[in-house]
């Protein structure tokens, strides 16, 4: 069973964003979802995180569709945009109360969960510090801990990793492949196209609302006829603007 | 090497701000329609007031004597409005490190600023001067164009000397100390005034007519300091002169004693966030949407700025109401006039709590991106304003349990009535308020304040006719 399934998806606002985009994720995988400004990235995650609606194609999360039936579908993901989805007079940790309480989390559990996570992002001794408080990378680490605290099955991030210091965006990608080992499915945009080729084990080029090309970096680069010494950003610069 | 910004540059973008700031630009476009309708019937009833005056010859110790009693609580209300502003300026524009950043003197800032808070108080007075002068203008009283300028330097005589109060206060006193003594300047300033002119309807007529002729000017004392406002206003060229001199000098002085301090009180507000104690608590989890975010929203309320000032002066404004009203308690029954005030302000504090909720909802897409449905925000938002209101009407609840029990059930039908009907308002359109103490935009629409005041008086007045012995007593 795949963790995502897209088959279809097109969107256009006044001009056509997403064009007749399929994707599929395993448990367990990552996957880097890359492109130009302006390529539909942003589009294409929140129409899976169920905030879109597409105007074409499915969208199947663990088989179960976000459009049909949202609430199943949504109790099973986590999305993080690339504006921190906080709230500046709560504290880290009523945040993560909040966001508890909007997934059913036995109390019991969530208080566990959020002692953890806080404890692993290193933001326990500022859990009662209001959030306005907070630098952008400690912002981006309590909505971490937010999306992790309910388990998700599929985890949607849209640059994760903007305004991290070096030491805290390590901590997240080590984060990150830790839910992957467990079984967690992972989605994500970035510019940083050096983490995307460490991090991810499926990396997608979306240009123009079109995927261009998919695959580990090595099937990318056979696909883009370079040779195995091609970085990614040789491939990316290649299939996205002919370089 | 680029120079400073000119003062004309940086006073021409601060009035560009404030428009673009301004209630009805934030609003939609088809606000300035009744806008200007308003204007239209303003401008026609001035001209049907001013034919009536040109009948009557007044003398003009009387004329002095009306005018300086009008400028004098113009300049009260104006100074009250300017306070507020002046404590917007420093704690809630959010620029204060980039204009102090900047190579621009402090001095021009804050000149640029006092003249911006002048022309925010200035313009609605001068809309309401301006129709009556336009009106005497017309049949053949040119000089009362010059009421235009009067209202113009009571505007920046008020400005400076609300800002020579709030950065005198907030240079000696921490900043959260500093904005809650100067909004509650303000307030008690405002009332005082409002207060004040309501005095001649409890005080007998002849001891009304017998103060009034104590201060009317003679020939003798005309020419005396404290009456140039007045004579300015009517026109005088000495007088007016004059006026204009002091306001210049007024001005100047406040700036070059308070542009240090202004800077410091800047810097210091803008600080203000960042000392804000951290709460404590183990956490109080709940594996329930509606109650994690009724919670969540109940947080919002209480740490929202100036609440206790704006909900003190929600239940204030009231009081003069409850004046005018007690005037007539003979007609109308006493206790129960406070009935539908109870109410309108039950009405005024849901509209009020919601729209804190609906302000300060920074994840939307949190709860949009969640299992728990979207009613559940709404019902969220609904359940904490509701039960906010309830905790400041409980004291008032209690009081009318205790000396009306009979009209306690109307009074609790009016509030639920008031309560329900506003929150579904303010969750569509929340009045305008800061989202948060600095740097943030404002969101709401003035058409949310104007119905959600028209739904608080017709719930007001509909348990008026439910409780008042007599309701249809004329109260005037």
């Amino acid at each position: 069973m795949n963790a995502l399934t897209v088959r279809g998806l097109t969107k256009s606002f006044s001009t056509p964003v997403i064009n007749n985009l399929n994707l599929t994720i395993a448990p367990g995988e990552i996957y880097a979802l890359l492109g130009p400004n302006g390529a539909g990235k942003t589009t294409t995650l929140r129409m899976i995180a169920g905030l879109l609606k597409p105007d074409a194609g499915t969208i199947d999360i663990f088989n179960t569709s976000i459009l049909t039936h949202p609430q199943e579908a949504k109790a099973m993901l986590a999305w993080l945009p690339d504006e921190p989805l906080l709230y500046d007079k709560l504290s880290a940790l009523e945040y993560l109360e909040f966001v508890a309480g909007l997934w059913r989390i036995p109390p019991a559990i969530a208080a566990a969960r959020a002692e953890t996570l806080l404890e692993t992002l290193g933001l326990w001794q500022q859990r009662h510090q209001r959030c306005e408080n907070f630098s952008r990378g400690m912002k981006q680490k309590t909505i971490l801990a937010g999306a992790l605290i309910h388990a998700p099955r599929l985890l949607i991030l849209d640059e994760p990793l903007t305004g991290l210091d070096a030491a805290a965006a390590r901590l997240v990608k080590t984060l990150l492949q830790a839910q992957a080992a467990e079984g967690a499915a992972i989605i994500i945009t970035t510019h940083i196209l050096d983490t995307a080729e460490r991090l991810a084990t499926r990396i997608g080029i979306l240009s123009g609302g079109t995927l261009l090309a998919e695959g580990s970096l090595a099937e990318l680069q056979a696909k883009a006829s370079r040779g195995a010494d091609a970085t990614l950003e040789d491939i990316f610069l290649h299939l996205t603007t002919n370089v | 090497m680029f120079k400073p910004a000119s003062f004309a540059w940086l006073f021409a973008h601060e009035l560009k701000l404030l428009w673009r700031n301004s209630i009805l630009l934030r609003t939609s476009q088809h606000v300035l329609i009744p806008v200007i309708l308003v204007a239209v019937l303003f401008q026609a009833t001035a001209l049907g007031i001013a034919d009536i005056l040109r009948g009557q010859s007044l003398s003009l110790p009387v004329l002095i004597l009306i005018a300086n009693v009008n400028l004098i609580f113009l300049g009260g209300l104006m100074l009250s409005r300017s306070l507020s502003l002046a404590v917007d300026v420093l704690y809630s524009r959010g620029d204060a490190d980039f204009l102090l950043a900047s190579p621009i003197p402090p001095s021009r800032i804050l000149a640029v600023r006092m003249l911006g808070v002048a022309a925010s108080t200035g313009a609605p007075w001068l809309l309401l001067a301006g129709v009556m002068a336009n009106a005497l203008a017309v049949f053949g009283h040119p000089a009362a164009l010059t009421g235009y300028l009067a209202v113009g330097l009571a505007a920046i005589l008020a400005a400076t000397a609300a800002f020579f109060l709030v950065v005198f206060i907030t240079a000696r006193l921490p900043p959260a100390t500093a904005r809650r003594i100067s909004q509650s300047l303000a307030l008690i300033m405002g009332l005082i005034i409002f207060a004040a002119g309501q005095m001649p309807r409890f005080l007998p007529h002849q001891m009304v007519k017998n103060i009034y002729l104590t201060f009317l000017p003679t020939p003798t004392n005309i020419t005396q300091p404290i009456w140039l406002p007045a004579r300015a206003a009517l026109g005088q060229p000495l007088p007016l002169t004059g006026a204009i001199l002091i306001t210049i000098a007024f001005f100047m002085i406040v700036l070059s004693i308070r542009a240090k301090s202004f800077a410091t009180g800047m810097i210091s507000a803008a600080a203000l966030s960042h000392r804000i104690p951290a709460s404590t608590g183990t956490g109080q989890f709940r594996d329930n949407p509606f109650a994690a975010a009724t919670l969540k929203n109940l947080r919002l309320i209480i740490r929202f700025p100036g609440l206790i000032t704006q909900t003190i002066y929600r239940s204030l404004t009231l009081v003069p109401a409850l004046i005018i009203l007690s005037g007539r308690t003979s007609v109308h029954g006493s206790p129960a006039i406070a009935i539908p005030l109870l109410v309108f302000l039950t009405g005024q504090l849901a509209l009020f709590f919601v729209s804190i909720i609906i302000g300060g909802e920074q994840a939307p897409d949190l709860l949009a991106s969640s299992p728990a449905g979207m009613s559940t925000g709404k019902q969220a938002a609904y359940a904490a304003a509701g039960y906010a209101t309830f905790i400041v009407m409980a004291i008032p609840i209690f009081g009318v349990l205790l000396s009306q029990p009979g009209r306690l059930s109307a009074l609790l039908a009016g509030m639920a009535g008031v309560a329900a009907s506003n929150l579904i308002l303010g969750e569509k359109y929340p009045i305008p308020l800061y989202r948060a103490d600095f740097g943030k935009t404002r969101i709401g629409t003035i058409f949310g304040l104007i119905i959600g005041v028209a739904i608080s008086s017709i719930w007001g007045l509909a348990t008026w006719l439910l409780v008042a012995p007599n309701p249809w007593a004329p109260l005037g």
